[in-house]
């Protein structure tokens, strides 16, 4: 006999726990709780980049209606304690030091200057009006040349300088006899925007403080509710148990919402002072101008390569744009250095990283922060092969590294154990037919029309190579059986989008023995849930292993309590849809809530047995893994008006065993999504003075369904690598590898102007300048 | 009218609000008293009157964009309408409100200016008076409309026989405001060019009506390469802004491109029709 489970749920596209709520308008965010006594807060934000604060005069706005509170950054001071906000406690990240508001001077247009708490929002707002700061300017850094020019001011006096961290020279392999060897050296400086999360839900929080019983309650939309416990409880010198951290649904993030920001520790601060409810919903203008961007980074780059296509290594130089208020930038290089190669034979890497800050926005995590690695490497492959005049399929056919045979990691060391590019650039070539491609392209090109395909490969950590002996982390997950048979699943992911409410209810259901309904994923409450976080595109492997044997730990558990009660072996028992029973004999089956009594009956069972419904775990990552693929794009550009059209686009990826391919395909597609985004519409833009100039959306644009092409997903085979678990993460790998492969498609339409690109960000005038039709202004 | 004439600068009036509900949210306009024009009554028609085809104010985009008299009388009003925005904005913004914001890239004042059509102002002072659409458009959101007048009706001559029209756009995105357009009336005589009406838009602070370029097509025969020449004369006779969604000398280029793309579309048109 078997006691083997019948895998009903993972692998299907179980309908989403989280759509009928959701999709009808009943989800609930942190702006539909609503508490008695409630005040709102608003922030005063600096509409300079960089200027001294010489007074603020905030008399008129403490008399104005309705206002209860007006804090200014030094009436905080006294109330705060210094240390990281934001992801910055994550990333080790402590030096510069800076307050919760701005004091001294204000760093970034946007920059929260004093807050007004008052009994509605529009008054808050019109309170806001009425305060009177009287600014210095101060010179901006708002370009890499300006914070690197050593004669402009810190925007951090404890920094010295605006330079944030600064490398030494790392280096993997024969650089030197790569370079030596090489038949050419391509040398280019590419270029990555700053460009940023926009989730439909902007940042909101909700502080509650109970002085009786000195409690703090916090509702808070983010990616994980311990690590704003922490941030709060250290801010605010309250001991951890006497903080409550909650989440509400989550309307998207994409790295923005980690742990407490700087106004979420303001507005708390307030309800402490004030002992009532306090909420902050950031707006749009906001949360474009200051909730943080990413992704503003160049690399100068010398490639070495031989006549018959081999890249054989790589000198680079990297400089980020930290903005100010550093959160993870200086943790970024180290990312991209690790992954730089891919899955690509690249035998020397020569690497050094400057991180400079700036009068803008905190650089912030973004979907695949690291990404401007694929970026980079997949430009320089397309670049090589226009060189060459080489097919770019055939340049990475040639690079990219096959399974079981040697280099078998990195050059930086990771392990490509399980990395199937290779494969996923085969069954590419199989779906799109390339050479009827380039005779299409050549027809049309006869006709004045500019088509181009674009591929590029990525690899994503999910979670990432076990290396060596040392865990991944550990991911803590409960299990539960209530009174009614139901299992309830306590896990620290914090679903903003990624579907966690289905997908582990799937892993569980399957594994434990119940019916997918009468699971409960119960997910964003510091009181009830281990720790954890969501993010890195970790969580298939992480919690989906975590489910996988908290789900067998509990089932143990109550197969030896049944075995008791029905007096059977446990290796002749199985539970099926919610009952447990002797195989075979189906009056025997009992009721999982009819254990539960049973169970609690006083006396039913012998003493020693232990009748806790409950088990605590934590899983290791097993032996970890990759997730990648390999993207197409074919366009048309219009060389009249610069403007880019899809005419198809095509993924093939592997996340190894997929719990639902339409939660996976939804991930693909909503990075890709975001790619497009990126490429065409996307720029936080500043002016060389600092000013903000993207505040609305009519200034940055996000793709809408008109401008995302139909994407064709298609799925490889697993290469199993662990006994059990071997979902990989999918998160990011949409939006690490379409902008590369969105920009080669652009620079394959229009090679024959003789363009080359060496830029993501190709709104149509830059589009028309680069193939020579306008003047670059 | 009397409300508007007691508040006068205080007050502001209330079409479809997809203009003015983003001012009033990003605080840009804080009027202290909104008068609400959806409850005043006769201003939501489109009818003919005397060569000319009146519209009221209130008038939802939509109901212009879907009107066959609208598309049999004026086509070019007809070809524009649906390159306002989306749908949903669309349902709930006026002709009236487009053309007295006053938008440099709004499609209606377009329209108004290439075809000259006159624009009715009521005050309660000062009853009504005509402006023509060359004259009320006086810069960025800003209009011949005196404080205490509203603007109740535009009428818009009927269109010709022979007329093709084209209106072409290039934006970012689908439903965005363009970058430049190009709209273009031309009616052909006898196989030659009788009358030609070009304006452009997202060029200036007010629709520019390209004169030159509709000279130089007098009395030619409307072959493509009779275009070049005019599309380059609306491209030299203006100075584009530059700003985050395109440069000036980009949006000159286009000006070029959208204005033969335009007489070329237009002067297919009549014969499509035929
Ligand atoms: C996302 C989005 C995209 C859009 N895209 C486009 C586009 O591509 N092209 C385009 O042309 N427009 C576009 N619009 C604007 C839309 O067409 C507006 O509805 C229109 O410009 C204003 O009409 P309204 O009726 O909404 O006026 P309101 O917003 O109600 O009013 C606008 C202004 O006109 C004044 N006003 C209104 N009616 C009168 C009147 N009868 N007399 C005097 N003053 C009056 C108001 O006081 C106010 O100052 C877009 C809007 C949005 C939100």
């Amino acid at each position: 006999m078997s006691t083997e489970v019948a895998q009903r749920y993972v692998g299907a596209s179980v309908a989403r726990s989280e759509d009928p709520r959701i999709l009808t308008g009943g989800g609930k965010y942190v702006d539909d709780v609503k508490l008695p006594g409630m005040l709102h807060a608003a922030f005063l934000r600096s509409p300079f980049p960089h200027a001294k604060i010489v007074s603020i005069d905030a008399s008129a706005a403490r008399e104005a209606e309705g206002v209860v509170l007006v804090y200014t950054g030094e009436d905080l001071e006294a109330m705060i304690r210094p240390g990281p906000y934001g992801i910055s406690l994550m990333m080790n990240q402590d030096k510069p030091a800076f307050s919760c508001l701005a004091t001294d001077k204000v760093r970034l247009v946007g920059d929260p200057v004093a807050l007004v708490v008052a009994e509605s929002r529009y008054l808050a707002e019109d309170a806001i009006e009425l305060i009177d700061v009287d600014y210095e300017d101060l010179a901006p850094i708002a370009t890499y040349e300006q914070a690197l020019d050593p004669t402009n001011p810190p925007i951090f006096e404890d920094l010295g300088s605006n330079v944030l961290a600064e490398s030494d020279l790392h280096t993997h392999g024969d650089v030197e006899g790569a370079f030596a060897r090489a038949d050419h050296v391509l040398s280019v400086r590419i270029n990555q925007h700053r460009h940023q999360n926009v989730p439909m839900e902007t940042r909101g929080f909700l502080a509650s403080y109970d002085r009786e019983a000195d409690h703090l309650l916090v509702w808070s939309a983010n990616q994980g509710v311990h690590l704003a416990l922490h941030i709060l409880a250290g801010r605010l010198g309250l001991s951890p148990e006497k903080i409550r951290v909650r989440t509400a649904d989550v309307g998207g993030s994409f790295g923005l919402k980690i742990g407490a920001t700087r106004e979420e520790v303001a507005v708390a601060a307030a309800s402490m002072a004030l002992g009532r409810p306090v909420k902050y919903i950031e707006d749009r203008y906001e949360n474009l101008m200051a909730s943080g961007q990413a992704r503003e980074e160049y690399l100068d780059v010398e490639a070495a390569y031989s006549d018959d296509g081999d890249i054989l290594g790589m000198k680079v130089h990297m400089v980020v744009d930290a903005g100010a208020y550093p959160g993870m930038a200086a943790a970024l290089p180290t990312m991209v250095e690790g992954m730089l190669p891919s899955a690509y034979r690249i035998g020397a890497l020569e690497f050094r990283s400057t991180v400079l800050v700036t009068n803008k926005a905190t650089y912030v995590a973004y979907r695949g922060p690291w990404a401007v690695e694929t970026f980079v490497r997949e430009r320089v492959v397309d670049l090589v092969a226009r060189e060459l005049g080489m097919e770019p399929f055939e340049i990475r056919m040639r690079n990219v590294v096959t399974r079981g045979e040697e280099p078998t990691s990195m050059i930086t060391g990771r392990s490509l154990d399980g990395v199937t590019v290779r494969e996923s650039l085969e069954r590419m070539a199989e779906t799109v037919d390339i050479p009827a491609f380039r005779r299409r392209q050549e027809a049309a090109r006869a006709e004045g029309r500019y088509l181009g395909l674009g591929i590029a490969s990525y690899i994503e950590a999910a979670p990432g190579p076990r290396a060596g002996q040392s865990p991944l982390g550990l991911e803590q997950m409960r299990m539960e059986l209530d009174g009614d048979g139901k299992l309830l699943v306590y896990t620290g992911q914090m679903p903003h989008g990624q579907s966690h409410e289905t997908t582990l209810a799937q892993i569980a259901a399957d594994e434990f023995g119940v019916r997918f309904e009468d699971v409960r994923v119960v997910v964003g409450d510091s009181d009830l849930v281990p720790p954890g976080f969501t993010g890195g595109s970790r969580s298939a492997t992480m919690a989906g292993g975590a489910a996988l044997t908290t789900a067998r730990a509990l089932r143990a558990k109550v197969l030896e309590l049944g075995a008791h009660l029905l007096e059977a072996n446990v290796s002749d028992l199985r539970i099926e849809d919610g009952a447990i029973s002797v195989a075979g004999v189906p009056s025997s089956a009992m009721g999982l809530a009819e254990l539960v009594a049973a169970v609690q009956e006083p006396g039913r069972l012998p003493e020693e047995v232990d009748t806790e419904l409950k088990v605590a775990n934590s899983y290791d990552g097993g032996a970890g893994g990759w997730s990648g693929g390999t993207h197409c794009a074919i366009v048309e550009v219009d060389v009249e008006t610069g403007l880019v059209t899809f005419e198809r686009y095509v993924v093939t990826e592997d996340c190894g065993k997929l719990i639902n391919p339409a939660v996976v395909d939804g991930q693909v597609r909503g990075g890709v999504a975001q790619g497009v985004g990126a490429v065409l519409l996307e720029r936080a833009a500043y002016d060389e003075r600092g000013n903000f100039l993207a505040a609305t959306f009519m200034d940055y644009l996000m793709p809408t369904t008109m401008d995302v092409p139909n994407i064709e997903i298609s799925h490889l085979e697993t290469i199993p690598l662990d006994p059990d678990v071997n979902f990989r993460g999918i998160g990011e790998g949409g939006m690490i590898v379409a902008p590369a492969t969105i920009v080669n498609a652009i620079e394959d339409a229009l090679a024959p102007l003789g363009v080359r690109i060496h830029e993501q960000h190709l709104p149509p005038a830059r589009i028309l300048e680069l193939a020579g039709v306008v003047e670059p202004e | 009218m009397a409300l508007l004439a007691e508040h006068g600068d205080d007050a502001k009036l209330l079409a479809g609000g997809q203009s003015l509900v983003p001012l009033l949210a990003l605080r840009l306009a804080s009027p202290s008293v909104l008068i609400d024009l959806g409850s005043v009554p006769g201003l939501d028609y489109i009818r003919g009157d005397d060569g000319h085809l009146a519209i009221g104010a209130m008038t939802r985009e939509r109901t212009v964009e879907r009107s066959d008299l609208v598309k049999s009388s004026v086509p070019l009003l007809s070809e524009a309408m649906p390159l306002i925005g989306h749908l949903a904005i669309r349902n709930r913004g006026t002709l009236g409100g487009s053309t007295a914001h006053a938008d440099p890239s709004a499609e209606i004042p377009a329209v108004a200016v290439a075809l000259d059509a006159q624009v009715t102002a009521t005050s309660s002072k000062r009853g009504e008076r005509t402006i023509p659409a060359s004259q009320f458009f006086q810069g960025f959101f800003t209009t011949a409309l005196e404080p205490d007048e509203a603007l109740t009706q535009v009428r818009f001559p009927v269109a010709g026989p022979g007329t093709g029209v084209a209106f072409e756009e290039a934006t970012r995105r689908h439903g965005d405001f363009a970058m430049v357009a190009a709209a273009a009336a031309v009616r052909i005589d006898d196989g030659r060019i009788g009358d030609a009406r070009i304006v452009t838009i997202g060029v200036s602070d007010v629709p520019v009506r390209c004169r030159e370029a509709e000279q130089a097509l007098i009395g030619v025969e409307p072959l493509a390469s009779a275009f070049e020449e005019p599309s380059s004369l609306a491209a030299s006779a203006c100075d584009p802004p530059s700003d985050l969604h395109g440069t000036s000398a980009y949006r000159k280029h286009l000006i070029r491109v959208l204005v033969r793309r335009a007489l070329e579309k237009s002067t297919r048109r009549p014969k499509e029709q035929t």
